[in-house]
C-alpha cells in the first residue's frame, strides 16, 4: 500500500466525498475552456450557438426556480386549499398561455438564427471527406480548376466565411469544430455542406462526432485560422510540390519510403510530371506532412519520435487502422524514414 | 327461450347518433392542423428542391392556407364551446355520468383540442414568416 492511499484512509468519508466532488467539478469545468469547447467560441456561428445555449440555460434556471418555488409554496408555506378560481387561473395562465408564449419566442429566436448557420461562403471552398479514421481535405480557391490536396488539418482564412462540402468514404462520420460552429454529418455518396467564419486567427481542435468504428475517438484534426495574407502564403506552399530534405538521413529515408512501397497508399507530389513515387490515394497525402501539427489525425504530435512511433506501431496507437505497422524496419531505417517525412515541409 | 331485447326508443337513437357525430367532430381541429402541417412541409420541400424562384408565391399560398386553417379551427372551437355550455351550466368538469354531462364533456375536450391545434398552426407558420429563403 502506498503512503498516499494510507493517508486517504484516515480522511473522514465526508471530506473524501468533498475532495472527489471538487476533483470532478474541476475536471468538468476544464472542459469548458480551451481548444475544443462550444463555450469558448472563436467563430461567428459558434458565438450564435453559444448565445443560444446561455439563453436556454438562463431560461431553464428561471423556470426551474418558478416551478419548484411554487411547489415549495403550496407544500410548505401555504398548505391551505387554493380557491377553485385561482387554481383554474393558474392552469390557464401558467399551463397554457405562459408556455405558449415562451416556446413561441424561443421558436422565433431559433428560426431567426438558422439562416446564419447556412450562409454561403465568401470564395474559398473546402471539400472534406471522412475516411476510417482520417480526413481527406481539398482546398478549392475561387475559380480553381484543380484542388490543393491535404489531410487531417483544416486551415481557414480569418475574418472570412469559407464554404465546406462534406462527404464520406465508407461509413457515416460527423464534422465538428466546436469552437467555430455546429456539427454536420458526412454520408457516403451524399454531399452535405456547411460554412464557417473564424473571427480572428486562432488554433482549435475538431473531432469526428458520429461513431464510425474502432478508432472513432481518435479521429480528430487540428484547426488553424490565419490572417488572409498568411493563409494565401500557406496555401501557395501547400500547392507546391514536395521539397524533400537534402541531408543524408533524409535521402536515405526517401529510399526506404520507395522500397517499402509507401507510395502505393500515400502521395508525395513531385515536381509537375516528374513524380518519383506512385500517387497512392488510399491514405493521407504526405506531400507536406512535415508542416502539419499532428500525426494519425490528431492522435500524436510531430516530433521525430512521434513519426517513428506511428510508423512502427500504427495498430497499437489506432485500433483497426488500415495502415500496417512497419515494426520490421531496422532502427536506422525507421529513423531515416522519420527524418524524410518530417523534412517534407 | 330468450326474449329479444326491447327495441331502442327514437330519442335514444337520436342521442347516440349525435354523440357519435361529436366524437368525429373533436378530431376535426387536430386533423386541420395535421393537414396544414403536411401541406406546409410538402410545399416548402418541393419548391425549395425544384423551383426556388417560386418561393415568394409559395409563402403567400402557405399564409393563405394558415388563414383558412385558423378560420376552420376557430369555427370548430366556437361550436365546441357552445356544446360545452360552460357559461350557462357553470359545470367545468362535467363529473356526473349523465348523458348531458357526456355531451358537454365532448365539447370541453373539443375546445381544448381546437386551442392546441390553433397554437400548432401558428407555430407551423412561424418559419414561413421568419425564414425568407430556402436556407
Amino acid at each position: 500500500m502506498t503512503g498516499s492511499t494510507a493517508r486517504v484512509d484516515h480522511i473522514a468519508p465526508s471530506r473524501r466525498l468533498l475532495r472527489s466532488s471538487a476533483l470532478l467539478a474541476t475536471l468538468a469545468l476544464s472542459g469548458c475552456d480551451g481548444r475544443q469547447s462550444v463555450l469558448a467560441p472563436g467563430g461567428a456561428d459558434a458565438r450564435v450557438l453559444g448565445d443560444l445555449f446561455w439563453v436556454m440555460l438562463g431560461g431553464a434556471i428561471i423556470l426551474w426556480l418558478l416551478v419548484n418555488g411554487l411547489f415549495f409554496y403550496v407544500t410548505r408555506i401555504n398548505r391551505a386549499a387554493l380557491s377553485r378560481r385561482f387554481a383554474n387561473g393558474l392552469i390557464i395562465v401558467g399551463g397554457v398561455i405562459f408556455p405558449t408564449v415562451i416556446l413561441g419566442a424561443l421558436l422565433a429566436y431559433g428560426l431567426s438564427i438558422m439562416p446564419d448557420q447556412r450562409a454561403p461562403g465568401d470564395g474559398l471552398t473546402l471539400r472534406v471527406t471522412g475516411e476510417q479514421w482520417w480526413w481527406r481535405v481539398e482546398y478549392w480557391p475561387e475559380g480553381a480548376e484543380a484542388p490543393i490536396i491535404s489531410a487531417n488539418e483544416i486551415r481557414l482564412p480569418a475574418g472570412q466565411r469559407s464554404e465546406i462540402i462534406l462527404d464520406a468514404g465508407r461509413v457515416i462520420h460527423s464534422f465538428w469544430i466546436p469552437a467555430l460552429g455546429g456539427k454536420m454529418d458526412m454520408f457516403p455518396g451524399r454531399e452535405t455542406r456547411m460554412s464557417l467564419h473564424p473571427e480572428a486567427p486562432g488554433h482549435w481542435r475538431g473531432q469526428c462526432a458520429e461513431f464510425c468504428g474502432a478508432s472513432h475517438a481518435l479521429m480528430a484534426f487540428e484547426v488553424v485560422a490565419m490572417a488572409p495574407d498568411d493563409f494565401a502564403l500557406w496555401l501557395a506552399a501547400q500547392e507546391a510540390p514536395a521539397a524533400p530534405p537534402a541531408d543524408p538521413a533524409g535521402i536515405r529515408g526517401a529510399e526506404v519510403f520507395t522500397r517499402e512501397g509507401c507510395g502505393a497508399c500515400h502521395t508525395v507530389r513531385g515536381p509537375e510530371g516528374r513524380d518519383s513515387q506512385p500517387r497512392g490515394a488510399v491514405g493521407p497525402d504526405l506531400t507536406h506532412v512535415g508542416s502539419r501539427l499532428s500525426l494519425g489525425a490528431g492522435t500524436l504530435g510531430t516530433t521525430l519520435e512521434d513519426f517513428e512511433t506511428w510508423i512502427a506501431h500504427t495498430g497499437a496507437i489506432k485500433p483497426e487502422v488500415e495502415m500496417p505497422a512497419y515494426d520490421h524496419l531496422s532502427a536506422g531505417d525507421l529513423s531515416d524514414l522519420a527524418q524524410y517525412l518530417k523534412g517534407l515541409e | 327461450m330468450r326474449r329479444d331485447p326491447p327495441p331502442q326508443s327514437d330519442p335514444d337513437r337520436r342521442e347516440f347518433r349525435e354523440e357519435a357525430e361529436s366524437l368525429w367532430r373533436i378530431n376535426l381541429a387536430p386533423a386541420t392542423w395535421a393537414a396544414h402541417f403536411v401541406t406546409s412541409y410538402a410545399i416548402a420541400a418541393v419548391v425549395c428542391a425544384k423551383a426556388p424562384a417560386l418561393l415568394p408565391h409559395a409563402r403567400l399560398a402557405l399564409l393563405l392556407a394558415t388563414g383558412l386553417a385558423l378560420a376552420v379551427i376557430l369555427w370548430l372551437g366556437w361550436r365546441a364551446w357552445r356544446q360545452w355550455d360552460y357559461r350557462t351550466t357553470g359545470d367545468y368538469t362535467n363529473a356526473l355520468g349523465e348523458a348531458e354531462d357526456r355531451h358537454q364533456f365532448l365539447g370541453h375536450a373539443a375546445v381544448l383540442l381546437a386551442l392546441i391545434s390553433a397554437i400548432g398552426v401558428v407555430y407551423g407558420t412561424l418559419p414561413v414568416l421568419l425564414l425568407e429563403s430556402c436556407r
